[in-house]
């Protein structure tokens, strides 16, 4: 029977064996080929992703987001519940990047469609007439903050 | 920037109650040990101070007494690690592990070039993709606002784009670095994502490394480190990665016989997803199935953050309405229209297809280690374990496919690769762990070093 391997190893007045380990090749070359093909998929999928981001980067413009709406965040108060009007197409997926990016931005304010509120934030996508289509949903321009971003304040009624 | 410290904060905290109350310390090899401490410290520490900081700093009001308790237990856990010695490491038994070195270099590579490919990412794309905005980090906004406003994160009139309905862990933990910090800086939402990231990759490392060897162990973490669709997510700034995490730990430690940390990581995926209150559920049923002895030990790890989940569900976002819910009505037509299977079946096709970059698809290293090393018969009932689970989570998938009220097609194509990813890292590691340990295989011969030496002068 074989002395422990340490023990064998340590003593010096024994003969010192040297261990060799062989695998069977169906094994190595399974590992191999694992390990080539993650680090040829990990190339394969940062030259993609690279190509990708460059290609589209930021695809909501979120981030000018900030400066479309930093005259609104100076001045509504942060607890404010704002009211919203676009004329972007209702249901597109312009008129919801709209909407959430504005609500994005602007939290802790809450943005709700509609007129209903004190407070009524206009996001456009192209110049027009703000006061006049203000004033035809009962609403009083306060401030044109450039870029498409107005701030409506709701008329008291008559 | 300062928000980066309170994430590490959170992790390092997270390192020490593991390393505290748990013995992972003493599993070996011990780089495994603390690769398991650190991926279960990592996803459970990002998940016990979420939690604590929604009871402090959203329902109490008071962000400063969770800083406080978090530093206390922090410096009380770091003083009690210190002073109890870790116990002296068992001698492992020997393993002769294939070309380690050049594995855990390829490991290491990959991730880099991940992290590369990440890093432009962050740089483009700084605020992450839509739901990151539309969801979760503008709940963050408003759970790290002043003055009792925090509860707008769940409020039905932010609209059912936004899903007031969902649970908090990912936009507690991120609105709380920032609460903390006094500023929104998207490097925390970025960083969590990718501290998710590591975790999962020491998980699989740690885990598989454990329960079949090293080799095994590494090659697991290397091909999630190099699967695309995983890749693609984490700057994403979703939660779909973080929910990977907690699916792939719970089912690792469940595999471990660590069944309390099992049930904390589990109950931890329900706090983070409306799909992980899925697999919480599938879990507890697997485990009380195929787990018998420790399913009471899994229940009492998951209690904690499963309340919490019931408590934000029947309590404070009662009044928003879940996808399943909205799902009901007319639902019996939708189970009967045949048609929608057809399309459902043939977007899981697709998709699954799809999770290729180029030509390289990520099932490609355990389809090629499967025909080399084959899996092992004595692994079939941890297999079937977590297959049972993944497989009952897909199936639930598909079943809400079906149900949904929304368009079928455009919710197919809007969320289902996402699914995927949730249940990959998990699927990767139970084929890792069923497979033969190439240590195993080994042949070994002693040659006596003078032969050798006089062969080598020959």
């Amino acid at each position: 029977m074989a002395l422990p391997h340490s023990l064998y190893n340590e003593t010096s007045i024994m003969a010192r064996d040297r261990e060799q380990v062989r695998y069977p090749a169906r094994i190595v070359a399974g590992v191999a080929a694992a390990v080539l093909f993650c680090l040829g998929g990990a190339f394969q999928s940062y030259g993609l992703e690279s190509a990708y981001q460059h290609q589209s980067p930021d695809p909501y413009q979120i981030s000018a987001q900030f400066v479309r709406f930093a005259p609104v965040l100076s001045a509504v108060p942060e607890n404010a519940v704002l009211g919203y009007v676009t004329d972007a197409e209702p249901g597109s997926t312009v008129d919801s990047a709209l909407l959430l990016s504005a609500e994005y931005v602007l939290a802790p304010r809450l943005v709700t469609r509609g007129t209903n509120h004190d407070w009524v934030l206009g996001n456009f996508t192209r110049p027009a007439d703000f006061a006049a289509f203000g004033k035809s949903r009962g609403l009083r321009l306060q401030q044109d903050c450039g870029n498409g971003v107005v701030l409506y304040r709701k008329e008291p009624q008559t | 920037m300062t928000g980066l410290i309170w994430v590490l904060e959170a992790v390092l905290l997270g390192c020490l109650l593991v390393y505290r109350w748990t013995d992972l310390r003493t599993v070996q090899p011990a780089w495994a040990a603390w690769l398991l401490i650190f991926g279960a410290g990592a996803a459970g520490g990002i998940g016990v101070t979420s939690c604590l900081f929604f009871v402090c700093g959203v329902l109490l009001g008071s962000p400063l007494a969770a800083l406080v308790l978090e530093l206390a237990a922090m410096a009380w856990l770091g003083y009690e690690c210190l002073r109890r010695r870790a116990p002296v490491a068992q001698t492992s038994a020997e393993t002769r592990p294939v070309a380690l070195p050049w594995i855990a270099g390829g490991l290491l590579l990959a991730l880099g070039i991940a992290t590369a490919a990440m890093a432009i990412a962050w740089d483009l794309n700084a605020q992450g993709n839509w739901d990151a905005w539309a969801i979760w980090n503008l709940r963050a906004r408003f759970l790290a606002s002043p003055a009792g406003l925090a509860e707008r994160a769940w409020s039905p009139v932010l609209g059912s784009f936004t899903h007031a309905e969902y649970p908090l862990l990912i936009s507690a933990f991120v609105g709380r670095a920032w609460a903390f910090s006094h500023s929104v800086s998207t490097a925390v939402p970025a960083a969590t994502s990718y501290v998710f990231f590591l975790a999962l990759i020491a998980l699989a490392a740690g885990g598989v490394t454990v329960l079949r060897g090293p080799t095994l162990g590494l090659l697991a973490a290397l091909s999630l480190a190099s699967a695309p669709p995983l890749l693609r997510e984490v700057p994403a700034q979703y939660a779909d990665v973080p929910l990977a995490a907690y699916i792939a730990g719970a089912i690792l430690f469940a595999l471990l016989d660590r069944p309390i940390l099992a049930g904390i990581l589990a109950g931890f995926a329900a706090w983070t997803k409306d799909e992980g209150l899925l697999f919480l559920l599938l879990f507890l049923a697997a485990t009380a199935i195929f787990r018998r002895r420790t399913a009471l030990a899994t229940c009492a790890g998951a209690l904690p953050a499963a309340a919490f989940v019931a408590a934000f569900k029947l309590l404070l976002a009662r009044g928003n309405g879940s996808l399943l819910s909205s799902s009901l009505p007319g639902a019996s037509h939708r189970i009967f229209d045949v048609s929608r299977y057809g399309t459902a079946l043939a977007a899981f096709g697709r998709e699954f297809i799809g999770m290729a970059s180029g030509w390289y698809h990520p099932i490609l290293p355990l389809a090629i280690l499967a025909v080399a090393l084959r899996f092992e018969r004595e692994r079939r009932r941890d297999m079937a374990f977590s297959f049972a689970i993944l497989a009952a989570l897909l199936l639930g998938y598909f079943g809400i496919y079906i149900l949904t009220a929304n368009d079928i097609v455009w919710q197919l194509q809007t969320s289902l690769s996402r699914l995927l990813v949730q249940v990959w890292p998990a699927l990767i590691l139970a084929g890792f762990a069923g497979l033969h340990a190439p240590e195993a295989a080994a042949i070994v011969t002693r040659v006596a070093e003078s032969r050798v030496r006089r062969k080598a002068r020959a």
